[in-house]
């Protein structure tokens, strides 16, 4: 019987609950949320050009400080390419150094004939 | 469809386009989250200014945190919920003793010359009125719950506690709410048969 009793109050409730809905909105707290929201809205693609721009110009010396860089960068690579009468032999060298590096056998395959080589001798 | 009545746009899909400089954006967030934030701070509160500024304020918020939004952090509407609840948490406290009751549930516009308008009324007053005897933490839980519909995962996250303590909460505040109630069931026209 009690349990009868609390099944139907809940049912009661429930429905109490369920005619609560949403109070009346005041339209003016609307006018003042979305006055809100416009104001402070960021504008279109001005959030991702600010963050360009903080990039930049948090760069050391800013767009001079850039324009030297790169002008530095496109020097080194055209020596790399064809490097100057005037450069020293040991400069040289050392420049042409990782193309022979390229040619020579690599050291893993005459690391793997020696010790090929050791086991033979070893079983002869 | 216009952008205002998109009810299809999940909330953090019209966020991304709010911090897109999106206007149409903006103002479905509004209409579409306003009315909710609104309605759970007036039930806690029980003061329709007070729930004013607080729905304001969350909303105010939401449009701050937007350029920042992780679209993995939470539901926005969980967010804002959370938001609301402790902005909500922060007046009750200071509040010394609640509201009088001659204060809760302030008439909006009536309808005109609807009697069943009227008992909508009064039976939303006397749930506001009953809702302000509870706990806060309980009334957040059953509001909620049983006005807002949210599940008891998310309304752990809002209140940030666990589930076994939503339950309890929710439990417990609708029996003291049914005690509440019960002397004037009768005269709002609700049966043990409703």
């Amino acid at each position: 019987m009690t349990a009868d009793r609390h099944d139907t109050t809940d049912a009661a409730l429930d429905q109490w609950l369920q005619d609560a809905g949403t109070p009346q909105l005041p339209d003016a707290l609307m006018a003042r949320v979305l006055a809100d929201g416009l104001a402070m809205q960021p504008a279109p693609g001005g959030a991702v050009a600010g963050r360009a721009r903080g990039w930049f110009t948090g760069l050391k010396g800013g767009w001079q400080g850039v324009g030297g860089l790169l002008a530095a960068t496109c020097a080194g690579f055209w020596i790399g390419l064809s490097p100057p009468d005037y450069l020293p032999q040991a400069a040289l060298t050392l420049l042409v150094a990782e193309q022979v590096d390229e040619t020579a056998e690599p050291v893993e395959v005459l690391a793997y004939g020696w010790v090929e080589d050791e086991g033979t001798d070893i079983d002869g | 469809m216009p952008l205002d009545q998109d009810t299809e746009t999940d909330d953090a899909t019209l966020l991304a386009r709010y911090a897109r400089g999106d206007a149409a954006a903006t103002r479905t967030l509004t209409l579409r989250l306003t009315p909710r934030v609104f309605g759970h701070a007036f039930r806690v509160l029980g003061d329709r200014a007070e729930a004013e500024d607080v729905a304001q304020d969350a909303m105010l918020r939401l449009w701050k945190i937007a350029p920042k939004w992780e679209a993995d952090r939470a539901q926005v509407s969980t967010w804002l919920f959370r938001v609301t609840a402790n902005l909500c948490t922060d007046r009750l406290r200071k509040r010394r003793g609640g509201p009088a009751l001659d204060d809760i549930a302030e008439p909006a516009d009536p309808a005109p010359g609807a009697e069943g308008q009227l008992q909508t009324r009064a039976r939303m007053d006397a749930l506001t009125a009953a809702l302000q005897t509870l706990p806060d933490r309980q009334r957040q839980a059953v509001v909620l719950r049983h006005i807002e519909g949210l599940a008891n995962p998310e309304i752990a996250d809002i209140l940030d506690v666990g589930v076994e303590a939503v339950e309890s909460l929710t439990a417990r505040g609708k029996r003291a709410l049914k005690a509440a109630l019960a002397p004037q069931k009768q005269a709002l026209g609700y049966s043990d048969d409703s």
